[in-house]
């Protein structure tokens, strides 16, 4: 079987199957105007496929107690089983089943579409949320990356099947992963091809990115955005969009984020949070995806004290390609990195999910081990480098009370000015 | 197919564990997971909130936030430096009945680490400089807080609903409580609940025969016990009733419930109280999701949950739905309910909240931070047992006993009923 690529990866386990398989379109291929569709379509994936409606399939699933969902991320759709053995080679099917005939019934698509726009409105009640979605269309405006996956209300309005279903029909024909990882049954991997609804899957189309839309489009030149919010803390969001996984200056950023952003003796715990006190949360996002990824900072604190915050991050941000890490600083991300690869890859789930992302963007099976290879090679002038080529210009999006806004946005004028 | 195949002879076990008991009432377990990638070390303890007395409110939250702070003998900072530089990581989460302390760290680097979280968690330095400073880390977390409306309208169904018992509290306290509370206190509490007979500590990794016999000659040893564990003492009763809020910035409205359902200790009625969270609140085809999503249509979301604890456990129903829908929404949960305590579940109902509930513990142990917590927990409140030991006490829950003795329990008269929309409007 060439489409899906199959790969095993026994694990241990009480018992427990996880299965991922993955498919090259994401909410970044939302196509213009319908954003949304994806996560659209993946919902309805488990809404009815083959001979299964949507009640007989939640009736198997659930019967088996097992899970079965697909979610849109912004590179991919990624299907995901989680089942006992016993009843892993009467589940499995149904992932083929999804990606080759969803039934989109009009009915359910009516259905998960308004819970999608339900969601969507109440999101808004989490400021983390609405900076979040600020952050996103400010830095990648239009673009693929510009939206949250899930979408935009204004344009769900509009979708429904027929829309759907030129999405629907390019899943099969792209060059998909599957993943096993778990007790996984060794008849299985002998027939699993062979199985009707795995046979003749059509061969795989090259996953080319070319001529699909941009993941940042119609930028502005704004460097701030403000969503006024009547809330008791102001949550600040300060970063750029950067560069892929698997970038040859990836593995530098990783550090800074390791050094930023993991652990309490991180740079941001330390000084926002020990030194002075005017945060809870705080938090460095450098997700692994296949376009420019964001490189983010976040924090929250009450108003009187988010101009302190504000400073802080703005300090750290500038220290990143002024100077270099000490090589204690390095040492300490060094051994983060390795502890945060092998606490991401304790379950089934987690190790089924590497596998298929790895494989999907390109990156050889032992990426990971490579990685940990090189890491001893790059020094403090490495990682400074990697910080003045990609971390120059942030952008700040801020969620809080108008008159806390107001001030912030007069101290990010000032930097701007400077 | 026969569905119910793994329900009563489970073809796994979990974990292999073993428990002993050192000189000063400390509990010990070890989960042998020979290919775990990590260990985890948890201390687990009695002081949680509900063991906060008149003037401690928050004490037991601020105390695992000061015990990061530094102890005799390391620097505030020492001990996350250390362990992260070994490729670990640590962390630690305060509850009703209990706190617990837990440190990830390659197998062969575990001897290290537990000294380490020993030290810390047993010999906090509790500097006043630290206090203050973490004392405003504490209240921003309370801010924090106090910005997600879902939160805060959760809150206000467990203080309404627990009455003057410890679990309607809010475990972080309140900006006020915090204002009040000296290092000195804070000694008092942690002296007074971090005793031998109190303290459980679990760990889940690749066997060590080292590791294990360190534990005699630890810090661990050398706790003061308790004249008598800390203990449960007073039961909770939810107290039935139903109020109306009005709540800033929230965007749909929500309907809660909240019912008492067995203390932990009473296994065989807290496997009924999950088989009927799940009957009624888990996956499609549960009774409130499929009818009033997906059949209705007048909901966004329905969840219903258990919480085992120690005093009585808890079982929360909520359900986001448009404003214009509410009214309909809780008639209908209503008759639902009401359907439970008249007919009959059908067996396959049955069999399908019996595999979930089942699957669900097998889910659960797949890494070490989730069997050390589960063993730990367990082991901490005299549950000395097989990790899937409660499934044992499954079977028995026929569709009749349940119709009898489970869902009479269930019904709105029990509820505590709160229903919350927004102030105005949004366009």
């Amino acid at each position: 079987m060439s489409n899906p690529e199959l790969l095993i990866e026994p694990v241990s386990s009480p018992g427990i199957l996880a299965a991922k398989l993955l498919l090259p379109f994401g909410s970044a291929d939302d196509p213009a105007g319908t954003r949304g569709a994806h996560d659209l379509l993946a919902s309805l994936l488990s809404r009815g496929c083959g001979r299964h409606n949507h009640v007989d399939l939640a009736d198997l699933v659930e019967g088996c107690g097992a899970g079965l969902r697909c979610d849109a991320q912004e590179d991919a759709l990624v299907l995901s089983l989680r089942c006992t053995v016993e009843d892993a080679e009467q589940l499995l099917p149904l992932l083929a089943q999804m990606v080759r005939s969803p039934r989109l019934e009009p009915g359910q698509v009516a259905l998960e579409r308004s819970l999608t726009i339900q969601a969507l409105q109440r999101q808004r009640e989490d400021p983390f949320h609405c900076a979040t979605t600020g952050w996103r269309q400010l830095t990648y405006g239009n673009g693929g990356y510009g939206h949250d996956p899930m979408g935009i209300a204004e344009e769900l309005d509009d979708l429904d099947r027929e829309a759907l279903l030129p999405l629907a029909e390019r899943l099969p024909r792209a060059s998909s992963v599957l993943a096993l990882a778990g007790s996984v049954p060794p008849q299985i991997i002998d027939t699993i091809g062979s199985l009707e609804d795995f046979r003749d899957w059509p061969e795989g189309s090259g996953n080319d990115r070319s001529g699909r839309r941009p993941y940042a489009e119609a930028v502005g030149t704004e460097t701030i955005q403000l969503e006024a919010m009547d809330t008791e803390q102001v949550v600040l969001m300060l970063g750029q969009a950067t560069l892929g996984h698997g970038h040859p200056d990836e593995l530098a950023l990783r550090l800074l984020q390791c050094h930023l952003g993991v652990g309490m003796s991180s740079l941001l715990f330390q000084r926002l949070r020990e030194d002075h006190g005017v945060a809870y949360d705080v938090a460095a996002h450098f997700p692994a995806l296949a376009g420019p990824a964001p490189f983010v900072l976040m924090a929250s604190s009450v108003e009187e004290r988010s101009e302190l915050a504000l400073d802080l991050l703005l300090n750290i941000w500038d220290e990143l390609s002024e100077q270099p890490l000490s090589e204690a600083a390095l040492e300490l991300a060094r051994a983060k990195y390795i502890g945060q690869l092998a606490q991401g890859l304790q379950t089934c789930s987690q190790r089924a999910e590497r596998r298929v992302q790895l494989k999907a963007q390109g990156l050889p099976d032992d990426h990971d081990q490579r990685c940990v290879r090189a890491l001893a090679e790059l020094t403090p002038t490495d990682v400074l480098h990697a910080a003045q080529r990609w971390l120059r210009e942030p952008r700040l999006s801020l969620c809080g009370t108008s008159a806390a806004l107001k001030q912030l946005e007069r101290r990010w004028d000032r930097r701007d000015a400077a | 197919m026969e569905l119910c195949h793994a329900v009563l002879n489970l073809p796994f076990s979990g974990p292999p564990l073993d428990h002993w008991t050192l000189p000063n009432g400390v509990r010990c377990v070890t989960a042998d997971m020979p290919d775990a990638p990590l260990t985890c070390l948890d201390l687990w303890c009695r002081a949680g909130s509900a063991s906060e007395q008149p003037g401690e409110e928050g004490m037991a939250h601020f105390l695992e936030h000061m015990v990061f702070k530094g102890s005799e003998r390391l620097a505030a900072g020492a001990f996350d430096e250390a362990i992260e530089a070994l490729g670990g990581s640590s962390n630690a989460a305060t509850g009703f009945d209990d706190v617990h302390f837990h440190v990830l760290t390659p197998p062969d680097r575990a001897r290290e680490a537990l000294d380490l979280l020993l030290e810390l968690v047993l010999q906090p330095s509790l500097e006043p400089d630290g206090f203050n400073t973490e004392r405003g880390v504490v209240l921003e977390e309370i801010a924090q807080y106090a910005d997600q409306p879902n939160e805060q309208v959760l809150q206000l169904l467990l203080s309404k609903g627990c009455d003057q018992h410890p679990y309607g509290r809010p475990i972080l306290g309140t900006p006020r409580s915090l204002e009040a509370m000296t290092p000195e206190a804070m000694r008092a509490f942690h002296q007074r609940q971090y005793r031998g007979s109190n303290c459980c500590l679990a760990m889940a990794g690749p066997s060590s025969a080292e590791l294990r016999s360190a534990l005699g000659s630890s810090a661990l040893a050398d706790l003061l016990d308790a004249p008598e564990p800390s203990s449960p003492s007073s039961p909770l009763s939810v107290r039935p009733g139903r109020e109306s809020v009005v709540v800033d910035r929230l965007e749909s409205a929500r309907l809660l419930m909240l019912w008492e359902a067995p203390r932990a200790q009473d296994q065989t009625g807290v496997m009924a109280a999950d088989l009927a969270t799940t009957l009624l609140g888990e996956g499609r085809r549960s009774r409130l999701v499929n009818r009033l999503r997906e059949e209705l249509q007048i909901v966004e979301s329905v969840s219903m949950d258990l919480s085992v604890l120690e005093q009585g456990s808890l079982i929360t129903l909520e359900v986001i739905c448009p404003d214009e829908h509410l009214e309909a929404v809780e008639d209908e949960v209503n008759r639902q309910l009401r359907a439970m305590a008249e007919e009959l579940v059908s067996d396959q109902e049955l069999k399908r909240g019996q595999q979930l509930v089942s699957n669900g513990l097998r889910y659960a142990l797949e890494s070490t931070g989730q069997v050390s917590g589960l063993s730990a927990s367990q082991t901490l409140w005299d549950r000395q047992q097989d990790l899937l030991h409660p499934l044992a006490f499954l079977p028995p829950w026929t569709a009749e006993r349940l119709r009898s003795d489970l869902f009479p329990r269930l019904q709105p008269e029990q509820a505590f009923v709160l229903t919350a929309q927004a102030k105005t409007k949004h366009g």
